[in-house]
């Protein structure tokens, strides 16, 4: 074929300047139209729910197992004006949301300086190590009869069992963090006259900051799980509470309803603490 | 005048068989600019660290001013090859991080650190986030940040080793303005031998197994840049060419080829 061959294709197309091909200007092929995930999700939740109706409503099983979603829905606003068990459906979220708060506020007051004292020290990481290692594998129903006998059935309990679920995501994320901080920055820092407690102050725990945020989210969720563990004993308030007591009533909307709720706020909790994340460490992932 | 001195300085790090640097003397003046250069693990960095005094040695003495050098101090403000910066903060506040320390009022710091940059031709760049900076803006930073403890000296560990070419010969001058006008002392590592040669007032060429002086040169270069001449005619001199080729040839000397 001879040279002119090339001008005699088809007018260039983008990325084919002059009729020429070579690889390096070919614009890069388009990915076929991806579905996105996010679709592919609505589309399996919108199954489950159509399927879930299908069931409740052939009446496949019976309601006192799988109540129809209208019904649970019906059972929210009920239960959202006039309340379960004594006590609003709102009432009983917040008595959950202030005890897994007060709960994480405990776990952060101890479990950072613990990770800090772990990640800078060696004798703060054999003190403390083999009790977090020890502790964190323990489901929270192992140790809350003993937590009981200890302190009794009252508020103090719920919070201590939830915030010692708590507590060794925050302190190892916090140790971890402290750890990987550079030894050029701390070195810059003293050599530009930091102290050793200036170094912790303004250079260890802003640069472990990034880690200590991750440990939250994921003590948020250890701690929300272990809600309902804690509510089972002597509350009168709590969304665990509220599905413990439909359960022995086999209200089953109630508790297909409070399950969804427990779920929706853990989902509104971790999408709140990646928004806080990108406040407080914009510079995570950007060195 | 105030000098740094290492005298006969040996470091031998825990666990290693042999020492990193045996019995290696220096002398820096306060506005000498003296360059450590040589083969990999002759100990240039180890001898930058017990200058900073972040090691400790084994033998020998370190001291500015005649005081024993017993840990780091704002009088040894040391830049290294990755800026080492705060991403947390911004420019001027990481500039301002000496002052802060100290405790200077927000408004004088703020000041200071202003003139700083300016310095380093940052002037307009105070806000910027550390992570919206090129690698040689951080550098700069990074200068200003040491310049802002108002150091005798300035230790410089390959602070122009991440940078690219061009970006590394404009920062040359950078250094060597700098010098100038902030009045200190610098000891600085590098791996360049022309960087070497344009930058210094003397050049320590040392050779690893362990560390040690194997010559030094005193140079003229980075003066008669100091002195107006512009430095792309003093990178075409032929007395450069001549120096640049001694300096390579001393560097591996005594290397098996």
């Amino acid at each position: 074929m001879s040279v002119g061959a090339y001008s005699e294709r088809p007018a260039a197309k983008s990325g084919e300047k002059d009729g020429f091909s070579v690889p390096w200007s070919r614009p890069r092929p388009k990915p076929r139209r991806a579905v996105s995930a996010r679709l592919v999700s609505a589309i399996t939740i919108l199954v489950l729910l159509a399927a879930w109706t299908v069931a409740a409503s052939l009446q496949l099983v019976s309601p006192v197992f799988l109540p129809s979603p209208a019904a649970v829905w019906a059972k929210f606003v009920v239960v959202a004006r006039d309340g379960f068990v004594d006590a609003t459906l709102l009432q009983h979220l917040f008595a959950s949301l202030w005890r897994v708060f007060a709960a994480l506020i405990a776990a952060i007051v101890v479990g950072v300086p613990v990770g800090l004292a772990i990640g800078i020290s060696r004798i703060g990481r054999g003190v403390f190590d083999p009790l977090l290692e020890f502790l964190r594998p323990i489901p929270p129903l192992a140790y809350l009869p003993l937590i009981i006998i200890w302190f009794g059935i009252g508020e103090p309990s719920k919070i201590l069992v939830i915030a010692i679920a708590m507590l060794a995501p925050v302190a190892l994320s916090t140790a971890a963090g402290v750890r990987g901080v550079s030894r050029e920055r701390v070195d810059a820092a003293r050599s530009l006259g930091a102290t050793r407690a200036q170094v912790i102050r303004h250079v260890v725990l802003p640069s472990a900051l990034p880690s200590i945020l991750t440990g939250l989210r994921i003590a948020l969720g250890a701690g929300w799980s272990t809600l309902v563990a804690a509510e089972l004993v002597a509350a009168t308030r709590g969304l665990g509470f509220m599905i413990q007591s439909a359960a022995q009533f086999l209200v089953t909307d109630v508790v297909v309803m409070g399950i969804l709720v427990i779920a929706i706020i853990a989902f509104a909790l971790e999408f709140i603490i990646r928004r806080i994340e990108r406040v407080l460490v914009p510079w995570a992932g950007r060195e | 005048m105030t000098h740094l001195t290492l005298d006969k300085v040996s470091v031998h790090y825990d666990g290693q068989p042999a020492p990193a640097v045996e019995r290696v003397s220096l002398d820096i003046a306060k506005d000498d600019f003296v360059v450590l250069v040589g083969r990999s693990g002759c100990g240039k960095t180890s001898l930058l660290n017990v200058a900073a005094g972040l090691v400790e040695p084994v033998g020998g003495l370190a001291a500015v001013g005649g005081r024993p050098i017993t840990g780091p101090g704002s009088d040894r403000a040391v830049v290294f090859q990755n800026d080492a910066l705060f991403p947390w903060l911004t420019a001027r506040e990481n500039v301002a991080f000496a002052l802060r320390l100290r405790g200077v009022p927000a408004d004088k710091r703020a000041r200071r650190a202003d003139g700083l940059l300016s310095l380093v031709k940052l002037g307009d760049a105070g806000d910027k986030r550390i992570w919206e900076l090129s690698g040689g803006m951080r550098q700069r930073v990074g200068l200003a940040r040491a310049l802002a403890a108002e150091p005798e000296f300035l230790l410089l560990d390959e602070p122009l080793g991440a940078l690219d070419a061009l970006t590394r010969e404009r920062m040359q001058t950078t250094l060597l303005d700098l010098w100038a006008a902030a009045h200190v002392g610098v000891l600085m590592v590098t791996h360049g031998i022309e960087e070497a040669l344009v930058l210094a007032t003397r050049i320590v060429v040392l050779a690893p197994g362990p560390g040690h002086v194997v010559r030094t040169f005193e140079t003229h270069f980075g003066r008669r840049y100091a002195a107006g001449e512009p430095i792309r005619a003093i990178k075409a001199d032929p007395a450069f060419a001549a120096a640049r080729a001694e300096l390579t040839d001393a560097i591996f000397e005594g290397e098996a080829a």
